[in-house]
């Protein structure tokens, strides 16, 4: 065998993936090893020494009752907004299909996307001050309906309701849009021929339109998924910082408050396993689940 | 056979009753839903300019109000006075701009390298990219946060760009699939000319997928403008914030007299660039989000 001289024409690809690959290894592939290292010592800044404890922090943060608290909530927040950011969106979707007026369709499709482009702590204070129970806009509609008035983010049972809303309204236009592309791109000649075999509007959707557009519907699913655990952590920090006693907390933001608000490194490291094997889990079990059900039609 | 009777009278049939009631009815009650939800998406925003124009003092006095009474700009002096707001909205464009200028210096070549040369580990290296769009952003947030206090980028505007660039996972999929839509002829031919990888990337690849890098470049700074809870960590010193962390400060002071016009103000200035960007690029920005090459 011989061997390839080296050459500026073989190096080439790797000079123009390696500094994409440098960054990727140190700022997110290696900060996520590390996690799994740090989380079997017990290190925070204060203490110079940090000795190895085994799975300690895992028992110490399983015994927690913020942990499991801010473990239910996830699931909460999953249950009310993995739907909601799917169904809403389709059928927002689905209707400005049928919205032919064009400039009509494009004012409503810009001002449906506007609160995407928004930062969290924007989308968070604009809410923080419709929900403020002294001056705020609800409590003002409520006391003028003569309703009694609400505590919203500040109430226990109402803030992670509230944290949803803001993170539902933040969100939802993506999605919209993305659904939108892929109703697009349904070819025009299959639901011509669905409408001459009779086929009403709402009947093409759910055996046309939907088995066609399921590749984005699954990257809908997958991508929602992460999102509420992810994009949600913003809108905690500024609408409620986890509270009122951690009833709007989720994972994420409960390794974030005991890493950079406690820091007790070794148990918001320990919670970061806990997060990334939830997060391949997740979605592995997406992918095995819609593998078989998504049409690659194009 | 009557099956076939019943059918062909549904296709004379159907189309005429189509022109008329069920059919408009429907488009009609679609512009009702559309126009609602478009209304209510609107609003917190609509409120939030409202309040930004009406003195601080009306706000707290009479907060029902569909537009400013006595419209004024005292809120934003207001602002600028307490807080450094001008700083931040400096910082802000300085963070924005670099982050977009690093991801398009990662992402494009590496975009490039992927869709049009062929060396060895392509494929496997590909994926370490692009299976980094399924991390959750503040994952490594802890071990990020030590190294950055170790190499002394704590309160820098450095120490919140650097990292940031990393989120290249979308961008690198989005520019290999550009690249892929060129004939590779193109290169091959200009590879005879003499043309090496270099010039190839600058002469021929980038100049021809402009509206491509135009719109991720768009998205990225977007998304860099909203930085939040990295910049919250790593940035200490008032002057050195950004604006969407200072928006956030106006909550947390002074309780007798809560300044909700003057963070109104603030929050309609960081809103304000991004979504003037969004109201001239909105195709491209629209066709960059769902992955689609923007023209």
């Amino acid at each position: 065998m011989v061997r390839q001289p080296i050459t500026w024409q073989s190096l080439a690809p790797y000079v123009f993936v390696g500094p994409a690959i440098l960054f990727v290894v140190v700022f997110l592939y290696a900060p996520v090893l590390f996690s799994v290292g740090l989380s079997v010592f017990d290190w925070n800044f204060i203490r110079p020494e940090a000795p190895f404890v085994g799975l300690d922090n895992y028992a110490r943060i399983f015994a927690d009752p913020n942990f499991r608290s801010a473990g239910w909530n996830t699931v909460l927040y999953c249950l009310a907004l993995i739907p909601a950011q799917i169904l809403v969106p389709l059928g927002l979707a689905a209707l400005l299909l049928r919205v032919r007026a064009g400039w009509v369709a494009g004012l409503y499709k810009a001002a449906l996307f506007v609160p995407t482009i928004l930062a969290y702590s924007v989308a968070g204070v604009a809410w923080l001050w419709l929900f403020d129970p002294l001056n705020g806009f609800f409590n003002t509609v409520l006391v003028w309906a003569g309703l009694p008035t609400l505590r919203w983010h500040t109430d226990p049972d109402l803030a992670l309701w509230c944290v949803a809303v803001v993170t539902f309204w933040k969100n939802f236009g993506l999605n919209m849009l993305l659904f939108l592309a892929a109703l697009v791109s349904v070819p025009k000649d299959v639901l011509e021929a669905a409408s001459i075999d009779a086929a009403g509007p709402w009947r093409r959707f759910w055996t046309i339109e939907l088995p066609l557009i399921s590749p984005t519907f699954f990257f809908v699913a997958v991508t929602t998924t992460m999102g509420v655990l992810d994009d949600i952590v913003g809108t905690i920090d500024v609408l409620t910082e986890g509270g009122p006693f951690g009833q709007s907390s989720n994972i994420l933001y409960y390794m974030y408050q005991r890493g950079l608000g406690f820091f007790q490194f070794g148990q918001a490291s320990a919670a970061a396993v806990i997060i990334i094997a939830l997060v391949i889990v997740v979605t592995w079990a997406q992918f095995r689940l819609f593998e078989r059900r998504v049409h690659y039609a194009r | 056979m009557p099956a076939d009777i019943t059918r062909d009278r549904t296709v004379a049939v159907r189309p005429v009753l189509a022109r008329f009631a069920p059919v408009r009815w429907g488009v009609w009650l679609a512009h009702l839903v559309l126009a609602a939800a478009a209304v209510v998406a609107i609003f917190p925003l609509f409120w939030m300019a409202t309040t930004a124009f009406t003195p601080n003092e009306i706000v707290l006095r009479s907060p029902f109000r569909f537009w400013p009474e006595q419209p004024s700009l005292a809120n934003f002096h207001t602002a600028f006075e307490r807080h450094p707001v001008a700083s931040w909205l400096w910082n802000s464009i300085l963070v924005a701009t670099l982050v977009t200028l690093g991801k398009l210096v990662l992402a494009v070549p590496a975009g490039f390298a992927f869709a049009q040369m062929r060396f060895r580990g392509r494929d496997a290296l590909f994926w370490t990219i692009v299976a980094t769009m399924t991390f959750p952003t503040i994952i490594g947030i802890v071990p990020l946060y030590i190294g950055i206090s170790m190499v002394g980028l704590y309160d820098t505007l450095a120490g919140v760009i650097v990292p940031s660039i990393a989120y290249i996972g979308f961008y690198v999929f989005f520019m290999r699939q550009t690249f892929r839509t060129l004939p590779g002829d193109m290169f091959e031919a200009a590879w005879l000319d003499g043309a090496g990888p270099w010039r190839q990337l600058r002469d021929i690849a980038v100049p021809n997928a402009l509206p491509a890098i135009a719109s991720i470049g768009v998205i990225s700074f977007m998304g860099a403008w909203n930085i939040y809870l990295w910049a919250l960590l790593v940035l200490e010193s008032p002057e050195r914030g950004t604006l969407p962390i200072g928006v956030k400060v106006f909550s947390a002071i002074d309780d007798f007299e809560p300044l909700w016009g003057p963070m109104m103000a603030v929050a309609l200035i960081s809103t304000l660039p991004v979504l003037l960007l969004f109201l001239a690029a909105q195709r491209v920005v629209m066709a960059a989000f769902t992955g689609q090459v923007g023209r």
